[in-house]
């Protein structure tokens, strides 16, 4: 996993744009992941076990970050495992599963959105599920200070910043993934690090 | 336990329930069967010549109903339990078990009847046969491609 972003030896706040190289995906866990895929297509019934046991966990954190709910990400991420299942066997190009597993979370998520706003008398909801809580005054920890700064940020910007910094994909696997050129990941990247960066400056954490 | 592995747990229990071979299996078979009786139907339909109407109502309600059920399966096994490698080497086995049992039926029913609708059954019989074998063949192939494969990337992992 790639280290926490406070942790990062450079300010993900100071890079510039075309510093933005993911390369932390060694080898080695992408052929994991290819592996996983290929056993899955075999038939294979651990390795769907396997599959869950290797990616639930990130798929919930990613959903949870869209959904601000425990219970509504558990049901998106149900959701996710269903359509999983019954694709996987149709998964042409097995070397990426990573973003392919995370592109059916995020339609998903983003199919349960529309509905949220689709329904007039649904307003609450509607909120409930785009999470925007108001930063937390009393920062307790870095960690805390985060999360709570992610989850200002708008749904977009937030949504680049987790599948990039968190749940380690590409610029060109988030673009893919996104359905929009690299060049708006890159943007919305730097957007996003920008607004965190005016939240900590203002909250007196250094970034 | 954490919201996350209370999530991963029910996930592992809804894998079990989506990936149960007795029921990708059974649409497997569900089809052959109604191929089958569908092709026979028709034979029928199509080669008596003179049949009251209400036999001949009878005979399109059956086929109807035929190709509803092969409809069914065939939805179920691309939308809903679509079949992996494994699967699809065992489904193609008894596809082409069953077609060779279904052509030798209508060889025994061309020899003792030689009645229209037995050759057209037969006929069926054999296109449902020689499509069993390629399907067969093809799922093989990709099987051992996979396996192929599956071996290559264990080894690049062992070094």
């Amino acid at each position: 996993m790639r280290p926490f972003l406070f942790f990062r030896r450079e300010p993900f706040a100071r890079r510039h744009d075309s510093q933005i190289v993911n390369t932390s995906i060694p080898n080695a866990d992408l052929r994991v992941d290819e592996l996983l895929a290929i056993r899955c297509q075999l038939g294979e019934r651990k390795a769907f076990a396997d599959l869950i046991d290797r990616w639930h966990e990130p798929l919930w954190r990613y959903l949870r970050r869209l959904a601000d709910s425990n219970e509504a990400a558990d049901d998106l991420v149900q959701d996710t495992w269903v359509r999983v299942l019954r694709g996987i066997a149709g998964l042409r190009d097995v070397s990426r599963l990573r973003p392919w597993l995370f592109g059916i979370a995020r339609r998903i998520a983003m199919d349960r959105l529309r509905l949220l706003y689709a329904r007039p008398a649904a307003t609450e909801d509607a909120l409930d599920g785009l999470a925007a809580p108001e930063v937390d005054a009393t920062l307790e920890t870095d960690l805390a200070s985060l999360e709570d700064g992610l989850a200002a940020l708008p749904i977009r910007e937030r949504e680049t910043l987790a599948l990039f910094y968190l749940r380690e994909l590409s610029v060109e696997q988030i673009a893919t993934l996104l359905e929009v050129p690299a060049g708006t990941v890159k943007s919305r990247l730097f957007r996003a690090r920008q607004m965190l960066r005016d939240q900590f400056t203002v909250k007196g954490v250094s970034a | 336990m954490s919201p996350e592995a209370f999530s991963k747990v029910k996930a592992q229990a809804l894998a079990a329930t989506e990936l149960s071979l007795a029921a990708r299996l059974g649409y497997v078979g569900l089809l052959l069967v109604s191929a089958a009786l569908t092709a026979v139907v028709v034979s029928l339909w199509l080669t008596e010549p003179v049949l009251p109407s209400r036999t001949q109502l009878a005979f399109g309600a059956m086929s109807v109903i035929g190709v509803a059920w092969m409809s069914l399966a065939v939805w179920a096994l691309t939308a809903r339990r679509p079949l992996f490698a494994r699967d699809r080497v065992i489904a193609g086995g008894m596809a082409v078990t069953f077609s060779a049992v279904f052509a030798a039926g209508c060889v025994a029913a061309v020899v003792l009847t030689s009645s229209a609708a037995a050759f057209g059954a037969l006929a069926t019989s054999a296109v449902m046969l020689i499509a069993a074998v390629a399907i067969l063949q093809r799922a093989r192939r990709h099987f051992a491609d996979l396996v192929y494969r599956r071996q290559e990337l264990e080894a690049q992992l062992r070094r």
